[in-house]
């Protein structure tokens, strides 16, 4: 009995036609499509390879010329090193021509159309000095008092902000508050941000506009991954100098401030222990200069994370036994958290949240 | 290192003028093609580099056994065999270790044993499904006679071509393999093609994809209860446009990249969206997956030979095992599934109207619309699975479905709407319109093709979000 064409069958008219047809097409591209089309016209003219070099490196040019001044921008807010260096020395020049010759205009109003001149990353701006207070600050106003009884009428308003490990935890952890039913959560992530390059992303200034918007009553902040890089000079910072540690230290006080300016409560997640042992050490050094900043406001609680999905001494791994099965943890590139390591984390802020502030969820 | 990327251009240009300027030579060509294409690899951990020698190595060597298939049929089968278990070893160790071990374990605990198998995590090489399923091809062609063993230079450039090496197209042997022996016309470069596909790739990736990806796919998965019906309507199908746009995307790239190379590669997507059946969206999506899965897996189980439960077997398990070849996750298995079973009940459809005396599948222009329209909404239910974190994640964005009625759906805007339905629209266009501009194209002056070239880009790089997203095939 004869079948109807089948999904493989390469005798019927399936797929092994359509893929002979198709062929065929790229063969000789001017045969019909899927459906009817015109007899096929001559084909594109063909060019010798010097053309298609020369016309390619002169589209490149041209490219580059119209689009250096924000090229050049790039480069100086990439990280601190040998290619920002000559990214600088190459583009500096033709962004100087570009806006001498008024090509930069373009881009400007092009961006510009896409109201692209707010605080996003790569577009930050250089962040003021701040300096750490000696004892724990009394908020100014009071307008956001937490919620500890939230019902569906009344929800806890709950904001996340983070960088790509944030929105690892955000993503559950926005997922599971929502999920109660009685929390209004928001997560503003930033991938590739933290608080050493204020002019690729500034976050307390990206604070004072998520404030008003969402009026959180409590904070959940996971920054770090990428804060454990050179301070961009001249001259450079390197990192762990007590010059760097001062600045950091100076711009987590200034994030805490800004988060609590309202009267929010902040739960302060640390960064947990990478595969790469060296930039294990850095994590935990940035995570002692944020506990220690944290000491100094009433409203920061911090939550160590080394231990929630690591070892029990806060070494990596990429897979935790939890509620007795296995679970991965990590995500394969040592450094980014899996779903299950994000639920752990979840449950541990929700836990603070129960524990240390009293909310009733 | 990127497709859309300053250090790809940087890299690109260096390959061009040394693929060309060594064209004439073709040892030196095939050398230079290795270098570069190993160092592409390289960049992102060099120490994958050995994997992908250890795999032309075992391919090389099973393909001279199984050559001999007419003087040994033993030693050659042997051959065949070691050299596929030796492919397949190096994907399962890297991709499907930690996931069978994870489930071995916990399997093993609920029933009250010890835990018995070791647990690491190993580093995923990236391309390594695709350069795996490359070797398999090429063996398994050898074995039966298509192609002949090829040098282990010719071989190691087929693997190793940079344009196809992170996420295809899975080009066969027989098409790769003889472009790769003759010399390539330095007079006859398809230009115009290659640079409407490299701009209409970056245009799908960089713009499109990236917008609807985080205009509503990514805040909606990330978050279901946090969002309403509609907008998970919208996510499912932004992110059919999402996926469509980020793959679709790097394969016109790759095949833009390696037509100014002088080398064509098959087309990999056919406006998969107007698919009017899922056996005909299988024809459309993927190309060389599906193709490969058909000659390589369902023809070897006994393809559509046999009765209805025997063709279904071989449909459900070609399926699935397509499903988990895209990753070791049960969300995978569970896509694979729906396919298989809806590919299935097709067939029986289709059986059974061929016997009433109809044709295989009803016509009609209210008809095709209708059948487009539910296929492209059964694909859409499959990419939740796709794309989903946990099979609970699913779940959550699908019960949505019934629980995120009377709110609010901020996500949904205009502009979203519009450019949902631009890209299936554009699915429509018929292929001879393009071709006319491309024509026109490469019959203007080349200060007029820079120009436009240059445009292009920066109407890319400004629409474009900073910073550029991995393509999504490149995890596979």
């Amino acid at each position: 009995m004869s079948g109807p064409p089948d999904p493989f069958d390469r005798e019927r008219g399936g797929v092994a036609d359509t893929l002979r047809r198709t062929w065929e097409r790229v063969v000789t591209p001017a045969t019909p499509h899927h459906r009817p089309a015109p007899a096929p016209g001559p084909e594109p003219k063909r060019a010798g390879w010097t053309r298609a070099l020369g016309v390619s490196l002169a589209a490149f040019g041209l490219w580059l010329l119209l689009d250096a001044p924000t090229l050049q921008h790039n480069a100086q807010v990439s990280p601190v090193g040998a290619r920002r260096t000559v990214s600088l020395d190459v583009l500096g020049p033709i962004a100087t021509v570009s806006r001498d010759l008024g090509l930069s205009h373009l881009v400007s109003v092009g961006d510009g159309l896409l109201g692209r001149h707010g605080n996003r990353p790569g577009n930050g701006q250089a962040a003021p000095p701040v300096t750490l207070p000696k004892t724990a600050p009394t908020t100014t106003t009071t307008t956001l008092v937490l919620n500890t009884h939230p019902s569906a009428t009344s929800p806890l308003r709950v904001l996340v902000v983070g960088d790509s490990l944030g929105i690892d935890l955000g993503d559950v952890l926005v997922n599971d508050l929502s999920g109660t039913g009685v929390v209004e959560a928001t997560l503003d992530g930033q991938v590739s941000t933290g608080l050493t390059r204020p002019d690729y992303f500034n976050w307390p200034a990206e604070l004072s506009v998520d404030l008003p918007h969402y009026a959180p009553q409590l904070i959940v902040v996971m920054i770090g991954a990428n804060d454990a890089q050179d301070l961009p000079g001249p001259p450079d910072v390197p990192f762990g100098s007590p010059a760097w540690d001062a600045t950091y230290k100076s711009r987590v006080s200034a994030f805490m401030a800004e988060a609590t300016s309202q009267g929010a409560k902040v739960i302060w997640v640390g960064m947990p222990p990478m595969q790469n042992p060296g930039l294990s050490v850095r994590m935990a050094h940035l995570n002692g200069l944020v506990q220690a900043v944290a000491r100094h406001f009433a409203s920061v609680d911090y939550l160590e994370s080394s231990t929630l999905i690591g070892t029990p001494a806060g070494q990596f791994t990429p897979y935790l036994v939890v509620n007795g099965q296995e679970v991965n943890v990590r995500e394969p590139d040592g450094t980014h958290i899996a779903p299950g390591g994000a639920q752990v984390l979840s449950g541990a802020v929700e836990q603070t949240m129960r524990n240390a502030l009293h909310i009733v969820l | 290192m990127l497709f859309p990327t300053i250090d790809f251009a940087i890299f690109f240009a260096v390959a061009f003028v040394a693929s060309w300027l060594f064209n004439p030579y073709p040892t030196f060509w095939k050398l230079a093609i290795i270098a570069l294409s190993y160092f592409f690899y390289s960049w992102w951990d060099w120490r994958f580099v050995f994997l992908l020698v250890a795999s032309t190595v075992m391919a090389h060597l099973g393909a001279l056994g199984a050559s001999r298939r007419e003087r040994s049929p033993r030693a050659a089968k042997a051959s065949l065999v070691l050299s596929l278990v030796g492919l397949l070893g190096l994907l399962g160790y890297f991709k499907y270790y930690a996931f069978f071990a994870v489930n071995v374990d916990n399997v093993l605990h609920s029933l009250g044993a010890d835990r018995i198998i070791p647990l690491v995590q190993p580093t995923l090489p990236v391309a390594i499904s695709f350069f795996t399923f490359m070797a398999i091809s090429y063996v398994v062609d050898v074995y039966r006679g298509r192609i002949e063993a090829a040098r282990p230079v010719d071989l190691a450039v087929y693997l190793c071509f940079f344009p196809h090496l992170i996420a295809g197209p899975i080009v066969r042997g027989e098409e790769l393999l003889p472009q790769i022996r003759r010399r390539r016309d330095p007079a006859e470069v398809d230009f115009a093609r290659a640079a409407w596909m490299i701009m209409a790739g970056l245009f799908k990736k960089v713009v499109v994809s990236s917008y609807v990806s985080s205009a509503i796919v990514q805040p909606v998965f990330s978050a279901p209860h946090a969002h309403s019906a509609p907008e998970v309507i919208f996510a499912a199908w932004g992110y059919a446009i999402q996926i469509y746009c980020d793959f679709s995307g790097y394969t016109d790239i790759a095949i833009g990249l390696a037509l100014l190379l002088g080398v064509r590669f098959p087309v990999n997507f056919d406006s998969p969206y107007t698919a009017r059946t899922l056996q005909d969206f299988w024809r459309r999506w993927h190309i060389t997956l599906s193709r490969w899965l058909r000659d390589y897996l369902y023809v070897p189980l006994g393809g559509n030979r046999g009765s209805d439960v025997f063709v279904i077997r071989n449909i459900m398990l070609t399926m699935v095992l397509g499903g988990l070849w895209h990753g070791a996750s049960w969300t995978f298995v569970i896509w694979g599934t729906l396919h298989g079973v809806g590919q299935s009940v097709g067939h029986l459809r289709r059986r059974r109207r061929v016997a009433r005396g109809l044709p295989a599948l009803a016509d009609g222009a209210l008809r095709s619309t209708w059948q487009r329209f539910w296929t492209f909404q059964f694909v859409c239910l499959g990419w939740v699975f796709f794309n989903a974190s946990s099979f609970s994640n699913a779940m959550a964005v699908l019960g949505r479905l019934f629980t995120g009625w009377g709110t609010a759906s901020p996500l949904i805007t205009p502009l979203l709407v519009l450019t949902i339905i631009g890209v299936l629209e554009v699915q429509f266009v018929p292929p001879g319109a393009l071709e006319r501009i491309q024509r026109f194209f490469s019959e203007q002056r080349a200060f007029v093709q820079a120009g436009t070239l240059a445009l292009v880009l920066l109407g890319v790089t400004t629409l474009g979000p900073t910073g550029v997203a991995p393509f999504i095939y490149y995890r596979f």
